[in-house]
């Protein structure tokens, strides 16, 4: 159909809208609050693998067609992670934050969006090698239940071990990296011990509430998919779940962006997005 | 206080000096009477006495003239000598008249001058003149005689006597009088001495007076002023004087400096307010309503509105950004443009508008009790840098005091920046945001794009699997092919030779059939016919006997036709004849055959049939009966509870395949549902077979042949239909038989159709079963990777110790690994440099000659060979050890003593390609 680009986008905007609404009430799922721009990417993807037409097809699909939705809904969740992403992120909290740590007499750390659990992994490596591990809780949560299961097996492909492996050295590893897993001809299977006080579960940032106090929350590139307002509202649910003097940790790319809840947090290592909760 | 006479400080000062002048010229006045009196007197007495002293003297001289000349007469006779005679006695006496009247005050002058008179006339009478002519006459005895005598010397000598002491009377006279001038004269003096001290008391007292006046009043307005200025409160006090001079002018002036002062400080104040309530603000909606209600109550307006510039796409527009108003509800338009309007002509203009004539259709202001129109509005440009940033209005219900407009021109003055700041501000958050969500976007592309490139990187793994596969699958295929054709020649040739022997089979069973039913014929009749026992000759018992017989034998019959059913439709020897069915019948027909059989199992049935179907059907209706009743009678049989349903209703179009379309357009779908034991899902097949029922135990329980199936199935199929079934063990089952309209029979070619219809069904079934039978299998295959991560690999060993390196050169030769083994670090990088194939360095740390610190670093450093992965191996919990391995340029490290295991695993880390 020949439109002016102006009235195709607002076409758009109404199908995503309309395509958002459909997945919430099936599902549950809230996307509404997303950043259209990564949305209409990924619809755009499922369009092109998929070979459908329009948007509002994608919807019937959704609807009428067995099993779409949830293919759908895990091209939405983007679960781009790695072991000791940015090692020099864990080498602060290493060097900045776990001394704090070691004069608590139990941790609970909320991993926000774990998906495949890489960085819940190499946290809990961190807090073994810290001596923390056995007073340490890592509640490591995904909202996409699929990639939770892939995260309990604690299995990773072996292709990338190399990386990690230099990753692991970067963010200050005090052991031989190769201590923690065993391979096959696939994956690298990670210890089971390290399991040990990590417990995965399903929560949803956009619907969800908070549901303990935590002395860390680790929330690294996720909220660069929600639209400021539900950036915002996630910001207050973590400064109400950290406890005092309590550590925010956030990708590399982000911030809080706003002031009043910036206001509740001293930056203490300012390139890692390592922040303390000050009142 | 305006009739109030003036008197200044300059009057009461002249004042005083003009009184103590006054004083003055007065008493110069006086004194110089006096010293002109004493003049007066003095010259008097000196022109007076000289006078009276020269006449004496004159007088005395002319006498003694007289008296000389006359003797000079006398003696020389000489006339003229008497000449000074003659002139002396006519001037004596005019003299004597003279001296006469000036001593007319001084009578004892005069009596003694009256006497010098005397004496002188007697001196004249008695001697001078009888003499003299005497002389004339020449008498010469007569005045000897005269002589002789001498009168005259006597009165000469009186005379001169009493000269003498006239003489000593007036030199008397005048020492009196000068004593009296000087008695005076000092009097004068002290009367002068008197009147200065007069004045002087009188100077001091006036210039006592005037100071104290001035004085007092100037202290009281200083105490005023420094009470004032002590004074905390905003409002200070005046001064009040009740005097009309300067200080009252003064005091005046003042008084307005301080209100003048008051106001300034008022204006200040409430700026500087303003200007805090400003400070932090960062959005301009804020700053607007912050600025705006300020503004209104510092100026006790009504309403007020602010607008603030906007430009889009070269259009200037003022927006309103906040609006107040007492009432509480919205006010002002929502944008103007330049010129639009009295507020467009304030913001084109630059100027500042008051009007405070409203039109009374302006708009009202609203109270809790009613409205109001307001009396002035005020108009007022933003400005900054000479640009109209944004304008404010502001209405009352009163009027806009000089003060209030003054508050707001001044806070205005500087606001312009402010809203400039804080617009520049919002731009930059709104570009700091903007570069925010940039990052964040490019940093979610980015991670998308790896989520994508992940994906691709599966998916082209999965394509790759499964075209590996594929291949396979068709050089297999290709094999069964041919094996296929060869076991299908097989299988046609013992199709064919089954065929015959199945069309043999069903025609001897046809025949057989018949050849049975005959005897079976007489013995139903005559067992039917005992069991009658018309003529009660047989025994209960016997007449028992006998409907046993019938009955078994009518089972029989049954089960006979049955087979002979079956064969000749096996044996393509059923005839089926097309004919036009009433199906409005059908369901009356079933009814009155079924209706009893359900009634004595106590079961429900019902019948329905949906409207559309036509009342016209063309099919055979014996067999389409068959059918029916065998379903019917087969769901009836397995339901001991519940309800048996039949359900007749028209295909629509959209649920015909072209298939279908391609033999009618007329379908008709019945349903034959029952709650009975159902049938398991792995039986639904078999139980269309001929002489099978679901197990043997149903055999047992329910009797029957397991033929009935068998024959709707084939019934069905020469109805050119099919019959299905869904079916779940205990859930009850349903078959569905699906037959067309056909009103010209069917042809050949058209069984073959729909028999592939079927068979599409049934073999992807089989196929999705072959699928995951194969699953087992591809795992096998894969541990072949497991063999290919290693295989071939060569690792270059270096360590001096032979026992580490037998068991690890052991160790990894087992599992196809080539070793190559270097003693020291020279001889790994001799190694190195002759051969490029190495593919993993296992580096001990502590060896003679060159370490494994420095082979690493020369390996990095020197040859360049990054990408090769060199695994360090190093003591164990020897931090240093690692650091330094990872700064020489070691990929990993392993603790020593080895874990073979750990080693494998990592092994495989760095020997598995990236790609994979």
């Amino acid at each position: 159909m020949e439109r002016f680009p102006l009235q195709q986008k607002m076409y758009t905007d109404l199908e995503i809208d309309l395509l958002l609404e459909a997945i919430y009430r099936l599902s549950g799922f809230d996307f509404r609050q997303y950043n259209r721009s990564s949305i209409s990417r990924r619809i755009n993807n499922r369009m092109r693998m998929n070979n459908i037409p329009t948007i509002s097809r994608v919807i019937e699909n959704v609807i009428h067609e067995d099993g779409f939705l949830e293919q759908l809904l895990n091209d939405f969740s983007i679960n781009v992670t790695e072991m000791f992403r940015n090692p020099s992120f864990f080498k602060a909290f290493r060097q900045e934050v776990v001394p704090y740590l070691r004069d608590y007499p139990e941790i609970r750390i909320w991993h926000a969006g774990c998906a495949t659990g890489e960085e819940v992994y190499s946290m809990a490596i961190l807090l073994q090698e810290e001596g923390l591990m056995d007073k340490a809780v890592i509640y490591a949560t995904d909202m996409n239940e699929q990639v939770l299961e892939k995260a309990k097996r604690g299995m990773f492909p072996i292709n990338k071990m190399q990386a990690y492996t230099k990753n692991y050295m970067l963010a200050g590893g005090i052991q031989a990296f190769s201590e923690y897993y065993k391979t096959d001809y696939q994956y690298a299977y990670f210890h089971p011990s390290l399991l040990k006080n990590i417990i995965f579960a399903q929560h949803n940032l956009v619907t969800d509430q908070s549901f303990n106090e935590f002395h860390v929350i680790m929330c690294r590139n996720v909220l660069i998919y929600f639209l400021p307002e539900l950036q915002n509202k996630v910001h207050y649910l973590f400064a109400e779940s950290l406890s005092k003097n309590g550590f925010l940790c956030l990708g590399d790319k982000e911030t809080i962006g706003f002031e009043d809840i910036i206001s509740k947090y001293k930056e203490i290592v300012g390139n890692e997005k390592i922040f303390q909760k000050v009142e | 206080m305006l009739n109030k006479l003036k008197i200044g400080i300059r009057t009461k000062i002249t004042l005083g000096y003009i009184v103590i002048i006054l004083c003055l010229l007065v008493s110069g006045i006086i004194l110089n009477n006096q010293i002109t009196f004493l003049q007066k007197e003095r010259n008097y007495i000196i022109t007076n006495d000289t006078k009276t002293l020269e006449l004496t003297n004159r007088i005395e001289r002319n006498i003694l003239d007289m008296e000389s000349s006359q003797r000079g007469f006398i003696i020389t006779g000489e006339s003229s000598y008497l000449k000074p005679y003659n002139k002396a006695s006519e001037n004596w006496e005019y003299a004597y008249d003279e001296l006469y009247r000036v001593l007319e005050n001084k009578p004892t002058q005069q009596q003694k001058l009256v006497e010098i008179k005397t004496a002188m006339e007697h001196w004249i009478t008695t001697s001078g003149e009888p003499s003299i002519k005497l002389k004339k006459e020449n008498n010469t005895e007569a005045l000897k005689e005269i002589y002789k005598v001498d009168v005259g010397r006597k009165d000469m000598d009186a005379v001169r006597d009493q000269f003498e002491s006239l003489r000593s009377v007036i030199y008397a006279n005048m020492q009196a009088q000068v004593n009296d001038l000087d008695k005076r004269n000092s009097i004068v003096t002290l009367t002068l001495l008197g009147i200065l001290v007069f004045i002087s008391v009188i100077a001091i007292f006036i210039a006592n007076g005037i100071s104290r006046s001035i004085v007092n009043m100037l202290t009281k307005v200083t105490q005023t002023i420094q009470e004032i200025a002590a004074s905390k409160s905003r409002k200070k006090g005046r001064i009040h004087v009740k005097t009309n001079d300067e200080i009252n002018a003064l005091v005046a002036a003042t008084n307005e400096l301080l209100d003048v002062l008051e106001r300034r400080e008022w204006l200040q104040v409430n700026i500087a307010e303003i200007v805090t309530k400003h400070q932090g603000i960062s959005a301009v909606t804020k700053l607007a309503e912050t600025f705006l209600s300020e503004l209104a109550q510092k100026t006790q307006s009504s309403l007020g509105a602010f607008y603030v510039r906007e430009t889009t796409d070269n259009n200037v527009l003022f927006v309103k950004k906040a609006a107040f108003a007492e009432a509480g509800d919205d006010v002002g338009i929502e944008s103007f443009k330049f010129g639009e309007g009295l507020i467009g002509q304030c913001a084109l203009e630059k100027k500042v508008l008051m009007y405070n004539d409203i039109p009374e259709d302006f708009r009202l202001i609203g109270t809790g009790l009613g409205v109001v129109s307001p009396k002035s509005i005020f108009i007022v440009p933003i400005i900054f840098e000479n640009d109209v940033i944004a304008v404010v209005e502001l209405a009352t219900m009163t009027s806009f005091s000089e003060l209030q407009q003054e508050l707001v021109k001044q806070v205005i003055e500087t606001f312009g920046l402010t809203v400039n700041s804080v617009l520049g501000r919002m731009e930059i958050v709104r570009l700091l945001n903007e570069s925010r969500a940039m990052t964040e976007e490019l940093q979610m592309q980015s991670e998308e794009l790896q989520a994508q490139s992940e994906e691709l990187q599966m998916q082209t793994e999965e394509l790759t699997m499964i075209n590996e596969q594929l291949e396979e699958r068709t050089k297999e295929a290709e094999l069964k092919s041919r094996e296929l054709e060869q076991a299908k020649k097989e299988l046609e040739e013992s199709a064919e030779q089954l065929l015959l022997n199945s069309k043999y089979k069903s025609e001897f069973l046809a025949n057989m059939s018949h050849e049975l039913r005959t005897p079976l014929n007489s013995i139903l009749i005559l067992s039917e016919m005992l069991a009658e026992n018309s003529q009660h000759k047989l025994l209960e018992e016997e007449a028992e006997f006998a409907k046993v017989i019938h009955s078994s034998g009518e089972d029989l019959l049954v089960l006979i036709n049955d087979i002979l059913d079956l064969s000749k439709v096996e044996a393509g020897k059923l005839d089926i004849s097309f004919d036009e069915m009433n199906m409005s019948e059908v369901p009356v027909q079933i009814e009155q055959i079924f209706a009893p059989v359900a009634a004595k199992k106590n079961l429900q049935f019902h019948i329905s049939k949906d409207k559309n179907v036509a009342d016209v059907f063309y099919t055979d209706e014996n067999r389409f009966q068959q059918i029916l009743k065998n379903l019917l009678s087969n769901a009836f049989k397995f339901t001991e509870h519940g309800a048996v349903n039949l359900k007749i209703k028209q295909l629509g179009q959209e649920h015909l395949t072209s298939n279908m379309q391609n033999v009618s357009a007329d379908w008709l779908e019945i349903k034959v549902s029952d709650t009975g034991i159902g049938i398991p899902k792995d039986k639904h097949q078999l139980i269309f077979e001929s002489f099978q029922q679901a197990d043997g135990a149903t055999v047992r329980k329910y009797g029957g042949t397991g033929l009935g199936l068998s024959i709707c199935k084939e019934l069905s199929r020469l109805l050119g239909g099919w019959i299905s079934l869904q079916s779940e063990e205990g859930q009850g089952s349903t078959f569905t038989l699906t037959i067309p309209s056909l009103p010209n029979g069917i042809e050949e070619q058209k069984y073959f159709e729909l028999a592939v219809h079927e068979v599409v069904a049934t073999n992807e079934v089989r196929e999705l079963e072959e699928l995951t039978e194969e699953q087992p299998s591809e795992i096998q295959e894969f541990s072949q990777h497991e063999v290919e991560i290693f295989q071939g690999k060569n690792i270059l060993i270096v360590d001096d110790d032979y026992r580490n390196i037998y068991a690890l050169k052991n160790a990894l030769e087992k599992r196809g690994m080539n070793i190559l083994v270097a003693k020291d670090g020279i001889e790994c990088l001799d190694i190195l440099q002759t051969n490029d194939e190495i593919d993993l360095i296992l580096m001990d740390i502590m060896m003679p000659n060159l370490d494994g610190y420095e082979t690493m670093s020369i390996i990095r450093k020197q040859m360049k060979i990054t990408d090769l992965p060199i695994i360090a191996l190093t003591a164990k919990a020897m931090k240093t050890d690692r650091d330094k391995s990872i700064e020489a340029g070691a990929s990993d490290y392993i603790s020593k003593p080895l874990n073979l295991e750990q080693l494998v695993s990592v092994l495989r880390v760095w020997l598995v390609s990236k790609g994979s």
